[in-house]
C-alpha cells in the first residue's frame, strides 16, 4: 500500500491498487463520526461509443444509457430494493452520474460494514428486466422534465453546445425521453458488463478507517471477476474552433441568466510533457486569472456592481478531463452582452499592461485557504478525490503547487488561453 | 468537544463550540428580531447595506481584500424565518492558524472575529443615516432578490404554499420582504431602524473551532463595538398556537413549465411538545426517507415523480408534501398521496417502518457535530425554542416513540392547503 502525506492540511492517503485492477483509496479521519464511501466506475454520459474489449466491432449505444444504470442499479433479483436496504439500516445512500462517471455512495454514522455489503452486493450484482427497465422510464422521463425547467441547467447546456461540435458533453446526461425509450436490458447489460469490471473503478472512502483492515474487508467482499483488457473509448476528432458565438432562449426568470465559455485545447491536445503536472499549474493559473479579471475584488466586478449591472459575483469555473476543457464563467445580469464585452476589455487590458503582483499573490493566497477548507468535509474530500482521479490527478497535489505559480506563467495561460475567437456566449432571457 | 454558552450582557450571548475536527474556525452573529409585516423588508435590507462598508473599511472592494489576504476567509450574511421570529445572520469562516503557511505570523482568529463584528455594529454612516448610494444600490439588489423568487419552481410553490395558509399572519411573509415598501425606506429612516435593532434585537455570537475558551471569551468581551452594547430585554415569539381545523383550501397556479409542482401543507394539530418527537418519526415514515411511503408509492410503484417528498416543520407545526409530476397527473398523484395519509392514521405502517425512520433520525443527529454550520445551526434553534436538549437526550426521546404514539398524531394531522403549479 503507498501512502502519501500532505503536510498542508496534515492529511494522509492510503492507495492500493488490488489484484483484480480495483484501485482503493482511504482518507482516515481521526474523531469523525460519519463514514463516507463512494464506488465509481470510470463511466459517464460521454462513452457512447466504445469498443469492448476483445470485439472489433465499435458499439454505440443511446444517449443515457449510463445514467439509466445508475438507476437500474438498485433493483435486486429477491424483489428488494437496495436503495431501501441501505436505507433501513439507517445510513444515507445515493448515486449519481457525471459525464465520465457513474459514482454509487453511502455516509454511515453506524451500520457501516452491513452497508458496505450491501453496497458492494448490489454494484456486483445487476437485475434488469424489460418490465423494470420500461418502468424507470417513467421515472427518468419526470427527471428529464425537470431539468427542462431548470434554468441554470438550460443555459449552461447551450454554452456546451456553443463551443462543442462533436464532443457527447453537448448531450445531457440522462439522454433525452426519446433516445432513453430505445434503452432496454439487453444494452444495459452490455454497457454494465463493460464498464463495471473493477479495472475500470475506483473505490474511495474518508471516515475514522485503520486503512490496512478497511481494504481486506473490501477484498472480502468482491466477486471474482474474469479480467478484462482496456476499453477503446471513441471519440470523433474534436476541432480547436467553436461551433457558434452566441445563443439565446426564453424562459420563465425574472432577469437573464447567461454562461460565458471559452473553449481550450483538451489534454489529448495538448503538447505539455508532463500533462499531468501542467493541467494542475494550468487550472491554478486559470482560477487566479478569472478572479483577477472578474472576482469579488477586482476592479471590473466593483464597476458592474456599481452600475447594477451584477448584483452577485458570476461564478468561476474550469471544466477539464481527456477529451473537453473550457472556462465557463455563470451569472445573472440584464445586459448580459455588455457582461461580455467588459470581461473581454478586461482580458485585453491585463494581456496589454501585465499582472498586477499584489493583486496576483492576493488571490492566490484566497484560493490556497479556500483549497485547504476543503479538506473540513468527508463528504467533499471523497468527492474530489473520485473526481481528481478520473483525470489522473491526487487532489493533494494542488496544495502543493500555489506556492510554485508565478505571474510569468499565468501571463503566458492568459495568452493561449483567454482567445476572443474561442469565446461564447448563452442566455437565457426573461419572457 | 463540548459546547457552552454564556450570557455577556443581558440579551446577548456567546455560544462556544470547541472542536478539532475542522480546519477553519467558523464563526457566526444571530440578530433575532420580531417577523412583521412593518419591518420586514427594512431587515431583509439590513445585511445587504452593512456588508457594503464599515466605519473604518468603506468599501465592499476593499473588505474582500482584507478577506482575501486573510487566506479566503470568506464572509456570508443573510437572513432566515424561524418560526415568529425574523433572524439576520452573518458568518465568517476563516482557516485556523495551524493551516495558513509556517511563515506567516498572523492571529486569523482575532482578525475574523473584529472583522464580523466591525461589519455588524460599526457601519458606513454619513449625516445621520447610512450611505446614501449603499442604500439605493441594495434596494435595487432587494428588488430584484424578490422578483427573482420565480426562479426556482420547487422553492417558488413551496413558498406560495406557506404564503396562502398563514395569509395575513407573520409567518406568510416573504423573508425577502416586499418591493411596494422599498419606496418608502431611505438611508435615514433604515438607520433609524438598525439602531433599534441593535438596541433591542436578541444578539447570539457562536465561535467554533479549535480555539482556547478564555481567549475567545476576552477577545469578544473587549472588542470596541460589543463594550458599546447595551444590555437589552428580548420578547422571544413563540408562536406555537395551533392553526384552526379547517376546511382544505385548493389553489391552482399557471406559468410556462413542463413539469407539474405540487405541495401540500399540512397541520399538525397537536400542541405539546413531547408529541414533537413522535411527529418527526410520522414525516420519516411518510415522506422523508426513501423507504417513506411517498417515495415508494408515488415514484416506485406509479412511477409519477422523480421527486416526491415531506418535511416538518418544527416551529410552525406543520409538514409539507412536495412533488413534480406530469400536470396531467394531477389526480392520481393526490389521490395517492391521501391514500398515504390514510394508512398512517389507520396506523397502516409497521415496526419495521418506525425502526427505520429511528436510525434515518438518529443518524442525521449523530452527523450534525461532523459539520460546523449544522451544531451553529442546531444550537440557534435551540436557543430560539428556549429548550436546551442534548444530543443524547434527543436520541433517547427519539428511540422512546411507539407505533401508538405516530398513529396517534397521524390522527390530528390534517391537509389545511393543496398548491398546483401548472401550465
Amino acid at each position: 500500500m503507498q501512502v502519501i502525506e500532505n503536510l498542508n492540511v496534515k492529511e494522509k492517503l492510503y492507495v492500493e491498487k488490488l489484484d483484480n485492477g480495483l484501485t482503493v483509496m482511504v482518507i482516515p479521519k481521526k474523531g469523525i463520526r460519519k463514514k463516507y464511501v463512494i464506488w465509481a466506475t470510470h463511466y459517464g454520459s460521454i462513452y457512447n461509443k466504445f469498443i469492448i474489449p476483445g470485439e472489433k466491432e465499435v458499439t454505440e449505444v443511446p444517449d443515457g444509457v449510463a445514467h439509466f444504470l445508475e438507476h437500474k442499479m438498485f433493483e435486486q433479483k429477491n424483489g428488494t430494493n437496495s436503495l431501501d436496504t441501505l436505507t433501513a439500516l439507517g445510513v444515507n445512500a445515493n448515486a449519481y452520474t457525471t459525464t465520465n462517471h457513474t459514482a454509487y455512495l453511502f455516509e454511515a454514522t453506524d451500520n457501516f460494514y452491513p452497508a458496505l455489503d450491501e453496497l458492494m452486493d448490489y454494484v456486483q450484482n445487476p437485475y434488469f428486466t424489460d418490465e423494470n427497465v420500461e418502468k424507470e422510464k417513467g421515472i427518468i422521463g419526470q427527471e428529464i422534465n425537470m431539468y427542462d425547467d431548470y434554468p441554470e441547467w438550460a443555459v449552461y447546456m447551450n454554452a456546451i453546445r456553443c463551443m462543442y461540435k462533436n464532443n457527447p458533453i453537448k448531450i445531457d446526461i440522462a439522454g433525452t425521453v426519446e433516445s432513453i425509450s430505445k434503452i432496454d436490458k439487453d444494452v444495459l447489460y452490455k454497457c454494465y458488463n463493460t464498464f463495471y469490471n473493477p479495472s475500470n473503478m475506483v473505490m474511495c472512502f474518508s471516515g475514522d478507517f485503520e486503512p490496512e483492515k478497511l481494504i481486506e474487508e473490501v477484498k472480502k467482499r468482491l466477486i471474482k471477476k474474469p479480467e478484462q483488457g482496456t476499453i477503446k473509448r471513441m471519440f470523433e476528432e474534436e476541432p480547436k474552433e467553436i461551433v457558434k458565438k452566441k445563443a439565446e432562449v426564453s424562459m420563465e426568470v425574472s432577469m437573464p441568466l447567461f454562461v460565458i465559455g471559452i473553449k481550450d485545447e483538451n489534454l489529448a491536445q495538448t503538447s505539455a510533457i508532463d500533462k499531468k503536472d501542467y493541467i494542475i499549474k494550468k487550472h491554478i493559473a486559470i482560477e487566479i486569472l478569472l478572479n483577477m479579471i472578474i472576482g469579488k475584488s477586482s476592479k471590473l466586478y466593483k464597476e458592474l456592481y456599481e452600475n447594477e449591472l451584477l448584483n452577485s459575483e458570476p461564478y468561476l469555473e474550469y471544466e477539464f478531463e481527456e477529451n473537453y476543457a473550457h472556462i465557463a464563467i455563470t451569472g445573472v445580469s440584464k445586459e448580459p452582452e455588455t457582461i461580455l464585452n467588459k470581461i473581454n476589455e478586461e482580458i485585453e487590458r491585463i494581456k496589454k499592461e501585465g499582472i498586477e503582483k499584489e493583486h496576483f499573490e492576493r488571490i492566490k493566497n484566497m484560493l490556497y485557504g479556500t483549497a485547504v477548507k476543503e479538506f473540513n468535509n468527508v463528504s467533499d474530500i471523497v468527492r474530489m478525490f473520485v473526481s481528481d482521479y478520473f483525470k489522473g490527478i491526487n487532489s493533494f497535489d494542488y496544495l502543493e503547487n500555489y506556492e510554485q505559480i508565478k505571474p510569468e506563467f499565468a501571463m503566458q495561460i492568459l495568452n493561449d488561453v483567454f482567445d476572443k475567437n474561442k469565446t461564447v456566449i448563452s442566455i437565457v432571457k426573461n419572457k | 468537544m463540548s459546547y457552552t454558552n454564556k450570557e455577556i450582557k443581558q440579551g446577548i450571548k456567546l455560544h462556544f463550540i470547541e472542536t478539532n475536527k475542522f480546519k477553519t474556525n467558523l464563526m457566526a452573529v444571530f440578530i433575532t428580531l420580531p417577523l412583521n409585516r412593518k419591518t420586514v423588508t427594512f431587515n431583509s435590507l439590513l445585511p445587504a447595506v452593512l456588508k457594503r462598508g464599515t466605519a473604518t473599511i468603506k468599501t465592499q472592494e476593499e473588505i474582500s481584500e482584507k478577506l482575501e489576504n486573510m487566506y479566503g476567509a470568506s464572509f456570508d450574511c443573510g437572513i432566515e424565518k424561524i418560526g415568529d421570529n425574523h433572524v439576520l445572520k452573518f458568518y465568517l469562516e476563516a482557516l485556523n492558524d495551524k493551516f495558513i503557511p509556517k511563515n506567516i505570523n498572523k492571529d486569523l482568529f482575532k482578525e475574523s472575529i473584529e472583522l464580523l463584528l466591525e461589519t455588524i455594529l460599526n457601519p458606513l454612516t454619513e449625516k445621520s443615516g447610512f450611505k446614501k448610494e449603499y442604500v439605493e444600490a441594495e434596494k435595487n439588489n432587494i428588488k430584484l432578490l424578490v422578483e427573482s423568487k420565480i426562479d426556482n419552481k420547487d422553492q417558488y410553490s413551496f413558498n406560495r404554499c406557506i404564503e396562502e395558509m398563514y395569509k395575513d399572519k407573520p409567518y406568510g411573509l416573504y423573508k425577502y420582504g416586499y418591493v411596494e415598501d422599498l419606496s418608502k425606506i431611505d438611508e435615514i429612516n433604515l438607520y433609524k431602524y438598525y439602531l433599534e435593532v441593535i438596541n433591542t434585537g436578541k444578539i447570539d455570537i457562536f465561535v467554533s473551532g479549535e480555539l482556547e475558551e478564555k481567549n475567545v471569551e476576552k477577545i469578544i468581551t473587549n472588542n470596541q463595538n460589543i463594550r458599546k452594547l447595551k444590555e437589552r430585554e428580548f420578547k422571544n415569539l413563540q408562536s406555537n398556537t395551533l392553526q384552526e381545523n379547517k376546511e382544505e383550501n385548493v389553489v391552482q397556479e399557471k406559468m410556462d413549465i413542463s413539469q407539474g409542482k405540487l405541495v401540500l401543507g399540512l397541520d399538525v394539530l397537536e400542541g405539546d411538545c413531547n408529541k414533537k418527537f413522535a411527529v418527526s418519526l410520522y414525516n420519516v415514515i411518510l415522506g422523508e426517507s426513501a423507504t417513506s411511503k411517498l417515495f415508494q408509492n408515488v415514484r416506485e410503484k406509479a412511477s409519477l415523480a422523480y421527486t416526491a417528498r415531506s418535511n416538518y416543520i418544527k416551529q410552525k407545526n406543520n409538514i409539507y408534501i412536495r412533488c413534480g409530476i406530469e400536470i396531467d397527473n394531477y389526480e392520481k398523484a393526490l389521490k395517492i398521496i391521501r391514500e398515504q395519509l390514510d394508512e398512517m392514521k389507520q396506523g397502516k405502517f409497521t415496526e419495521e417502518d418506525l425502526e427505520n425512520g429511528k436510525k434515518y433520525i438518529i443518524s442525521g443527529i449523530q452527523s450534525i457535530q461532523d459539520e460546523q454550520d449544522s451544531e451553529i445551526i442546531y444550537y440557534i434553534g435551540q436557543e430560539l425554542s428556549e429548550k436546551q436538549i442534548s444530543f443524547e437526550e434527543y436520541i433517547e426521546k427519539i428511540n422512546k416513540v411507539t407505533m401508538e404514539d405516530v398513529k396517534d398524531v397521524a390522527n390530528k394531522i390534517n391537509i389545511n392547503t393543496i398548491y398546483f403549479l401548472r401550465n
